[in-house]
């Protein structure tokens, strides 16, 4: 590998002077994140601030946001319901979705001890489908090893982090998805993928060259 | 606002020279963003464009010199060395290498060009200037669809027609507007239709195709890796930047900031076998004299200038005109270092495909099984992919696979072509004509890969404090599974980044219902959000003092967007006192021309209201409104009726005719004719005015307001004039004439162009954003919000990767990621 390259602080001031971006662009950014992020308030000012139209009809965020939480708070009946009353599409037409809200479903039986229930539901609605789709069916007999490990400190961890509050985020990140592309909205806010480009940028060029870091917390030059 | 949008592209450029102005409409395409208008400064020093229009010059004539045009005879005057060697000799010449001047990219060469040439490239490239100008000038986004490449189809391009220009000149292959760097991709083709075309995607992230490095005015002026001590000027630094005429600066290697990276347009007359022979367009080689005997001996070309890895693909396609006795033809990339008596893929650092059987030779003669033979007739597409430093074929458009490894890597690489028999001939395509094959959807999913490799990269929130600032307690860092925003170690500095951006422009509302969200929504937190959580009541609850500041601050501003100068001066000068002192008081300045500009506006809306409002004495109001406003426009004329102690407002003085029309410049409203220290305050000439015009007066309230609106506004020119007429800083000179300026026009707002400008909203908002920003900077927050830092260290880490050789940079494109949809 070349040596690295020394970038002159004048030469990268220039470089940052030369790109072009407005202030309607960056808060087009900031409108993407709040809708997408569920910010509604905020976003239907933000609205009339900027004098921006927002890309979704705002009540939408609302009722995503609603399903949201209600799959971070174990509620996932409440969520299918939700889902469906926005846009019954969305869990029809992407069945692997569907199994995962089912999924969830039965974790959350077997989380609050209700292991008859467990069963009876994972033999009827969840079998059938494991059936379908080997994927699936890994996934449900993952899921069903809890009930032999149940609470034991010593379950893998591939199976205790079933229990665990990522997987409900998980699930809620995986519809919160399905949602907004429903809406033909990006997944993930735009800033998030900006963060990602940044760090692959300048670690990228940190193996290449010398230049002047950001630290992104202040805006300002280390 | 939208309908402002396409004027607003031109704001931000207050060029006096008419020159200067033609630049600035030729870079309009990248400042078509719509938002330019919030932008808190204009995105470019003027100054430095003129290069890019020049920059297609020498290329350009050189390869008139080639051609048996009449241009020829004048190609012996020029002192530019390349030519010369570039002169028509075909057979004669021996194996010599282009001077290395040629291939280097950033061509430091290029600048002392523009004066040598004038005579022999305007005529070609006036014309398309022009136009595009106009088209641009009129705010109709020209649509384009690869425009040269149309007028080749439509074209006879057989046989007559050809003669005229042999040389080609086609823009920039289509294909490479995917590449993030597509602005430094360079054709010679008129620089005109390629900003046009690129204009109609949308103003890509990096203005960057000066053809010359840009001399950097002083560091001062990107105030980006500063906090504090530096000035909040540029935005009005146009003023004093230094005139497109003036000669370039020497260009130093360091400052070169954005080079041009030409592409290969034809074969290269010196770089090449002598048994080859380049046609005059450049575009075929044949083979003439005795075939080779033996595998030492053939003949191969390379392309006049390097492939720019910043491509992020490269591809061109070659047509076999003859195959010959045996077809022993060679196709793909060789470095400059490579023997022309080799076929490209014999000998290291090369890459072929060979006709006769199909195989590929990747830099040795042990060539393996690749794909098929071809023969006469065929057209052989040959791509290199930079972000995987492989290459590929194709065969009448079939993609025959990837090939190679490490193709490109540390050296430069040509487009190279090697033939061995007689009467074999070649014809190539660089993007002369369309592609067999469906390059563009080649490169864009290549660029949808690179992009989802890009964005599975994880979140590092100690990378992006500075790369050597480990504070943060390790637990940050944990959950090692999400990177996405379900990471709260993310998910908190990025709602402090969102909350940041709206506090830095006043957005008070939604940053408090932001902030109202977050809290309520309060989720299990890792330390790094507990402390913006803090943050955040602070702001909002336990001290008033930032919460307020950001009222005051958004007060302020908001005074200035609807023109309330007044309001804005006092509530600066209670609040940030320091602000109206900085730099001399320069931002007091500022407003105070902005005040002067407000009344000037009132005043000709005064007059309008005037005309409308009273159509029934208006055959005299009518007439005289545009008199009145012509003659005060007619600066001097105001003045002598000042001395003449007649008024400011006579409007029967009959020479006001003679004045009106030199009052349309706005530079001939001198600046010192409104310097009359006589105080005509508008209660001393009004009585004058009533007692002589007193027809008028009593039927035309209206008028009277007029002409009280338009006293009061020349009063406070003089008062400003006479303030500042000592001061002899340049921007401030260049300013006040600006601004006296607007006075000219009976209608600033309706005037357009830069009177428009300087009257309009787009002003106000310009102002406005310097405002908070000189407010920010003396309460020591940066001027630019670290959101905003966060895009441009983005973008400009793609730019310098791209010119880093890293071809992966090529396929982040920003402004189709982040701001298009």
């Amino acid at each position: 590998m070349a040596p690295k390259q020394q970038i002159r602080k004048e030469e990268w001031e220039r470089r940052l002077h030369d790109v072009q971006v407005s202030k309607t662009d960056l808060n087009r950014l900031v409108m993407d994140y709040l809708v997408i992020e569920g910010f509604k308030t905020a976003a239907e000012e933000f609205s009339k601030e900027a004098g921006l139209a927002s890309p979704v009809d705002l009540e939408s965020i609302e009722s995503r946001m609603n399903i949201r939480e209600a799959l971070q708070r174990g509620d996932v009946g409440e969520a299918i319901t939700r889902v469906n009353d926005l846009n019954p599409e969305i869990l029809d037409t992407n069945p692997s979705l569907y199994f995962c809200l089912q999924q969830q479903k039965l974790i959350e039986f077997i989380r609050q001890g209700r292991i008859s229930e467990a069963l009876e539901f994972a033999q009827e609605e969840l079998a059938p489908r494991g059936e379908e789709n080997p994927e699936f069916l890994a996934e449900l007999e993952k899921t069903m090893a809890l009930l032999a490990f149940e609470s034991s400190p010593s379950a893998p961890p591939s199976i205790s982090d079933l229990l665990s509050p990522a997987q409900r985020m998980r699930t809620a990140s995986a519809v919160n998805a399905a949602i907004l592309e429903s809406l033909s909205q990006g997944k993930e806010a735009k800033l998030v993928a900006l963060l990602k480009l940044l760090c692959w940028g300048e670690s990228m060029l940190d193996e290449r060259a010398e230049f002047p870091k950001l630290d992104i917390s202040e805006g300002t030059f280390k | 606002m939208s309908a402002r949008r396409s004027r607003s592209t031109s704001i931000s450029v207050p060029a006096s020279s008419s020159t200067a102005r033609l630049e600035n409409v030729i870079s309009m395409p990248f400042l078509a963003s719509p938002g330019l208008v919030g932008s808190p400064r204009p995105r470019m020093t003027n100054a430095t464009r003129p290069s890019l229009t020049v920059s297609s010059g020498p290329t350009t004539t050189a390869r008139r010199n080639v051609a048996t045009s009449p241009v020829r005879s004048i190609s012996g005057s020029y002192s530019y060395s390349n030519a010369a060697s570039r002169s028509p000799v075909h057979s004669t010449s021996p194996p010599v290498f282009e001077p290395r001047i040629i291939r280097a990219g950033p061509s430091p060469a290029r600048p002392v060009d523009p004066a040598c040439f004038p005579s022999v490239t305007s005529p070609p490239t006036a014309p398309t200037r022009r136009q595009s100008t106009t088209r641009l000038n009129s705010g109709i986004t020209p649509v384009y669809h690869a425009p040269m490449r149309t007028v080749e189809g439509s074209a006879p391009t057989t046989a007559p027609a050809v003669t005229h220009t042999q040389t080609e000149v086609f823009p920039r292959p289509t294909y490479l507007d995917h590449s993030a760097l597509r602005d430094l991709l360079q054709t010679d083709a008129p620089i005109s239709s390629v900003d046009a075309r690129s204009a109609e995607a949308r103003a890509p992230v990096t203005w960057s195709t000066s053809a010359y490095p840009i001399s950097v005015p002083a560091v001062s002026h990107y105030p980006y890796l500063r906090r504090v001590q530096t000035p909040v000027t540029e935005s009005e630094d146009e003023g004093s930047s230094p005139p497109p005429s003036t000669a370039p600066i020497a260009p130093n290697p360091v400052l070169m900031a954005n080079p041009v990276l030409r592409l290969p347009t034809r074969w290269s007359e010196q770089d090449r076998h002598p048994p080859l022979s380049v046609s005059p367009d450049g575009r075929e080689l044949t083979f003439i004299g005795p075939s080779c005997i033996g595998e030492k001996d053939s003949a191969a070309a390379r392309a006049n200038h390097p492939i720019p890895p910043a491509c992020g693909i490269y591809y061109y396609e070659v047509e076999i005109l003859h195959k010959g006795s045996k077809g022993h033809i060679s196709l793909g990339f060789s470095s400059p270092d490579v023997r022309l008596s080799r076929l490209p893929g014999w000998e290291k650092q090369s890459w072929g495909y060979h006709a006769d059987d199909g195989w590929s030779f990747p830099g040795h003669k042990d060539g393996s099984p690749y794909g098929p033979t071809f023969d006469t007739g065929d057209i052989i597409g040959c791509g290199v992919d930079f972000s995987q430093h492989r290459a590929f074929y194709t065969k009448n458009g079939t993609f025959l696979g990837m090939v190679f490894e490490n193709v490109g890597k540390g050296h430069e690489l040509y487009p190279a072509v090697g033939l061995r028999h007689t009467s074999e001939s070649i014809r190539v395509n660089f993007g002369h004509a369309p592609f067999k094959y469906a390059i563009e959807d080649h490169v864009h999913s290549q660029q949808n890969c690179v992009w989802a490799d890009i964005q599975s990269t994880k979140i590092n929130w100690d990378l992006l404090q500075g790369i050597n600032k480990y504070e943060e307690p390790s637990d940050s860092r944990e959950s090692p599974k999400t990177s996405g925003i379900e990471d709260d170690s993310v998910k908190a500095p990025l709602r402090k980044l969102v909350l940041s951006y709206l506090a830095h422009h006043g957005y008070a509302k939604t940053a408090h219902a932001f902030q109202a969200q977050c809290e309520r929504s309060r989720v299990p937190v890792a330390s790094t959000s507990a402390k913006v959580e803090q943050d955040m009541d602070t702001d909002d609850n336990t001290t008033i003092g930032p919460d307020q500041e950001l009222r005051t601050r958004v007060d302020i501003v908001n005074a200035v967007l609807r023109g309330d100068v007044d309001t804005a001066l006092v509530q600066t000068r209670l609040h940030f006192p320091t602000v109206l002192e900085r730099e001399q008081g320069l931002m007091l300045f500022k407003l105070r021309c902005r005040k002067f500009v407000e009344l000037s506006v009132e005043a000709s809306e005064a007059l309008k209201r005037a005309k409308q409002l009273q159509p029934q004495p208006t055959q005299e109001v009518a007439e005289r409104g545009p008199e009145l406003h012509s003659r005060v426009s007619a600066g001097e004329d105001v003045n002598m009726d000042g001395m003449d102690g007649e008024g400011a407002m006579d409007v029967d003085d009959p020479s006001h005719e003679a004045h009106s029309d030199s009052s349309m410049n706005s530079s001939s409203v001198s600046t010192s004719t409104l310097s009359a220290t006589e105080d005509r305050s508008e209660t001393a000439s009004r009585p004058r005015q009533a007692s002589r015009s007193p027809s008028a007066r009593p039927t035309s309230p209206h008028a009277a307001a007029a002409r009280q609106a338009l006293h009061t506004a020349l009063a406070f020119g003089q008062t400003l004039e006479a303030d500042y007429k000592h001061d002899g800083r340049p921007e401030i000179r260049a300013h006040l004439k600006r601004t006296f300026g607007v006075v000219a026009y009976t209608d600033p707002l309706a005037a357009g162009g830069e009177v428009a400008e300087m009257a309009g909203q787009e002003a106000r908002v310009r102002l406005g954003n310097e405002l908070n920003q000189a407010i920010l900077e003396s309460q020591g927050k940066p001027v630019h919000p670290a959101l905003e830092m966060l895009y441009r260290q983005s973008a400009a880490c793609i730019t310098q990767l791209g010119l880093l050789n890293v071809g992966s940079a090529a396929f982040a494109d920003m402004p189709k990621e982040f701001l298009e949809g």
